[in-house]
């Protein structure tokens, strides 16, 4: 059996244990969902109060509240809460007991990170759905199969890159006795970056070059745009292209990283 | 000598000596919580670049937005950035002096350390809500404060005494009453066991502060004045510095806040008497 079969394998079963545990969690997951889909909430408000007030915004009511409903939806799935935990294990050594083991410890954030997401949904769509209900009569809905399809593939490619810049930032700990201020600076970085704030459409136009082609907006915005938007074909294109190119990036630069700091490696107590 | 059985002076001789005496407790956490905090400077120095970074952070919507246009239903550049001075304050002294301890809620309840207070002879839902300070986040109430300086500045406004009184008391109001909610929030660890994640919802919601209350629907902004209070703590005080508000407000704001404190006081009450201690 090859190491790929064999990694999916230990993912799959791992990713059901993990739901069968944090299924205890009910209750909890509706509450940081609810907290989750707030701030777009708030900022669908104000922009929309904004237009009708005759501000003169690039875009139009439809494309502002079409981001901020599907907005909840894609930061939660494209998200990624690794690095803090990974770096202490590096840090505690808790990395030691996984070395001899058939698989990797990220395969257990992988499992972890695909379970909390799967049980998020449940607490999720259905509140997107009603937003959704409420604003149905100023919302892009495309007809196509094909973009949501797009959609589809554009978020979990937004989900590995998100997952991969985690593992670097995680890996830094090999080296960094404390990697939380270097957490903390990723967050509010990719809050703005991103377009989980303020869309990037809204940006002032002399960031357009920067804004449109920096990572961080394939972690969020290129997504929502796909179906909030109207890009063009070939604009979709290059998106899907420029995604796809900093995931590879990302994993490359990752990869040498962690290989790196595996080498560095000498545990606590060990 | 003395023994159990001789005769005591009582701990409180009266209702306004209990107050007091709850008053010196508080001021004993205080100063116990600027001792502690000379010993982690570094948390000092983290705790403020962080705030400041957020400042910076929460004001890029606002300068976004007014670059489309010059004003929103009445309210100018200007005026907004005041009132992110006062939602900076006002976030700042709910991290300062009550974050601290309503995290702490589901620890108390599931791990029995509030068995421990309940044996103390303090007010258990005084000791809850305030014996932990945080004073490090004293920085971004002073960051908060210049902002408003400059907003108010920008905006040409020279409030009169009466005017700051107004917004003084408003603001009191305002994190007396979203203090409140916090804590009948936090009080439904009692029914529900895990309230974790609540502190994170009331923060979110929290943010609806950063703007004017007549940005939203009729519908929220009841919801933000009535039922999540946020109104009092950012949007009144700011219409009261303005000069745009009588003392109307400022007496409804003060009977809401004491009514407030009445519930909260209730729902206290009424799960200490569901509470079965987790260690025993």
């Amino acid at each position: 059996m090859n190491a790929v079969t064999r990694n999916l394998r230990v993912v799959r079963r791992m990713t059901a244990a993990e739901i069968a545990q944090q299924s205890v969690y009910r209750g909890a997951w509706i509450i940081f969902m609810l907290a989750n889909i707030t701030v777009p909430i708030i900022s669908l408000l104000i922009w929309r109060t904004a237009l009708a007030s005759g501000a003169e915004l690039p875009v139009d009511e439809r494309y502002v509240t079409t981001y901020f409903v599907l907005l909840g939806f894609v930061t939660m799935a494209t998200s990624s809460w690794m690095a803090g935990f990974l770096a202490t294990d590096i840090r505690m050594g808790k990395l030691s007991s996984w070395m001899v083991r058939p698989a990797s410890l990220l395969v257990g954030f992988v499992a972890n990170n695909v379970s909390e997401k799967f049980l998020k949904l449940f607490a999720l769509v259905p509140m997107i759905g009603i937003v959704w209900w409420i604003f149905r009569d100023s919302m892009n809905i495309p007809a196509d199969a094909g973009r949501w399809l797009l959609f589809a593939v554009s978020i979990l490619l937004g989900a590995v890159l998100v997952f991969t810049i985690d593992i670097l930032i995680a890996s830094l700990a090999f080296w960094m006795d404390d990697v939380s201020a270097l957490v903390q600076a990723r967050v509010i970085v990719a809050s703005v970056l991103s377009g989980a704030v303020v869309p990037l459409a809204l940006m002032p136009s002399w960031s357009r070059g920067f804004v449109d082609h920096q990572p961080f907006r394939y972690t969020v915005s290129f997504p929502v745009e796909i179906v909030a938007g109207q890009l063009s074909g070939r604009e979709l294109l290059a998106g899907l292209g420029f995604q796809l190119g900093y995931v590879v990036l990302f994993a490359l630069i990752a990869r040498v990283v962690w290989s790196a700091g595996i080498r560095a490696y000498s545990a606590v107590g060990a | 000598m003395t023994t159990y059985f001789a005769d005591r002076r009582p701990l409180d001789r009266n209702w306004l000596h209990r107050q007091w005496r709850h008053l010196r407790l508080w001021r004993r956490f205080f100063a116990q919580a600027v001792v502690r905090e000379t010993h982690f400077r570094a948390h000092f120095v983290t705790t403020l670049l962080v705030g400041l970074v957020q400042l910076g952070l929460g004001i890029v919507p606002t300068l976004l937005l007014f670059g489309f246009t010059t004003e929103v239903h009445g309210w100018s550049r200007a005026e907004v950035i005041a009132l992110v001075g006062v939602f900076q304050i006002v976030t700042g002294l709910i991290a300062t002096f009550v974050a601290p301890n309503l995290n702490r809620m589901t620890t108390y309840l599931t791990e029995g350390e509030l068995d421990g207070v309940l044996l103390r002879p303090v007010s258990s839902q005084f000791y809850l809500t305030l014996r932990w300070i945080n004073v490090a986040e004293l920085t971004n109430v002073a960051s908060g404060i210049v902002v408003l300086v400059i907003g108010l500045v920008q905006a040409g406004i020279v409030p009169g005494v009466a005017q700051v009184a107004q917004a003084v008391v408003l603001l009191g109001c305002g994190l007396v009453l979203l203090t409140a909610v916090w804590s009948a929030m936090s009080f439904l660890a009692f029914w529900l066991q895990s309230v974790n994640p609540i502190g994170f919802v009331f923060l979110n919601l929290m943010e609806a502060g950063r703007y004017p209350l007549v940005f939203f629907p009729v519908a929220v902004r009841t919801f933000l004045t009535f039922a999540f209070p946020v109104a009092f703590a950012t949007t009144f005080p700011v219409q009261a510095l303005a000069g745009d508000l009588g003392w109307g407000p400022v007496a409804v704001g003060i009977g809401l806040a004491v009514v407030a404190l009445l519930l909260v006081r209730l729902l206290w009450r009424r799960g200490l008497l569901t509470y079965s201690s987790a260690s025993s």
